[in-house]
């Protein structure tokens, strides 16, 4: 099931010394399972989370989440 | 390669089967006689895997479920060993039966040793991934929507007991003692959280595809 929420986390990554999927859920305390998931698009964050992931990254919430009106107009 | 990945799996498959010949195998294996020396083997063994298994490395098909979902197929897997084993054992519950009868208390005998094993290897299990994290907000959302799934079965499970009592004919209940009616609400209760692990299960499948 994906989610309407898109998010640059692989790109961000990457740009961020190619860091591991393993090191970000460590510095989110969440399993790394979660962040494929994110990725993958198949799981939207809680607020919190995405606040988190984007602190580790140094940006903010909208440099690593979107949120994608239109999709989410025609499901509605 | 191959028998690094499917390792873990070959040894919960072989810890299983030995779970299982110690709750209903036959009286002798291959010659061996299963009285109490064969007893002591089969707990010997599964022993030596249950260490062998927390002993060793950890493979691709390891890293990529999360903690979460390793307990959950570790759920479905005993949970249906208890239901089948209990089903299989059904007939001993019908009539003017008790719990003193030794038959019966031999079955309440085997499903505890599967809790207890259930127990010890969610442990050995836990003791391998205990520097990650064992649970975050998916998790918490995934056992949410399960428990509704498990909650969904339980009921209908009780419903159709209630259906089946209510409208069953008298002298086809003879059979249907209170003992009986007691472990088929005990059955309700189990096939509830088979439904809920295996839920569970598949949205954590669901979303490594």
């Amino acid at each position: 099931m994906s989610t309407t929420i898109t998010n640059n986390i692989r790109r961000l990554r990457f740009e961020h010394g190619e860091m591991t999927q393993e090191a970000l859920a460590k510095t989110c305390g969440v399993t790394r399972q979660t962040i494929i998931a994110l990725e993958a698009g198949r799981y939207a964050p809680s607020l919190e989370l995405a606040f988190r992931i984007s602190r580790a990254f140094g940006v903010g919430v909208e440099d690593v989440f979107q949120w994608e009106e239109q999709a989410s107009r025609t499901r509605a | 390669m191959l028998l690094r990945r499917w390792g873990i799996v070959g040894l919960l498959l072989l810890a299983g089967l030995v779970l299982w010949l110690m709750l209903a195998g036959p009286d002798t294996l291959m010659g061996l006689d299963m009285g109490s020396g064969g007893m002591t083997l089969l707990v010997a063994i599964g022993w030596g895997l249950l260490y062998l298994l927390s002993q060793w490395p950890r493979g691709e098909l390891d890293r990529a479920m999360s903690p979460s979902e390793w307990r959950a197929w570790l759920g479905v897997g005993f949970s249906a060993i208890a239901l089948m084993y209990f089903f299989t054992k059904l007939a001993l519950f019908q009539g003017d039966v008790a719990f003193t009868d030794p038959h019966v208390r031999a079955v309440g005998r085997n499903l505890v040793i599967l809790l207890i094993a259930w127990a010890v290897i969610s442990q050995v299990l836990r003791s391998r991934s205990k520097d990650e994290v064992q649970k975050d907000e998916r998790d918490r959302e995934i056992a949410i929507r399960a428990g509704g799934w498990g909650r969904g079965a339980t009921v209908v499970a009780i419903i159709a007991l209630a259906l089946l009592l209510g409208f069953s004919p008298a002298e086809r209940l003879v059979l249907a003692g209170h003992f009986m009616i007691a472990n088929l609400l005990i059955f309700a209760l189990v096939w509830g959280c088979l439904i809920e692990y295996a839920a569970t299960a598949f949205m954590f499948w669901r979303d490594r595809r």
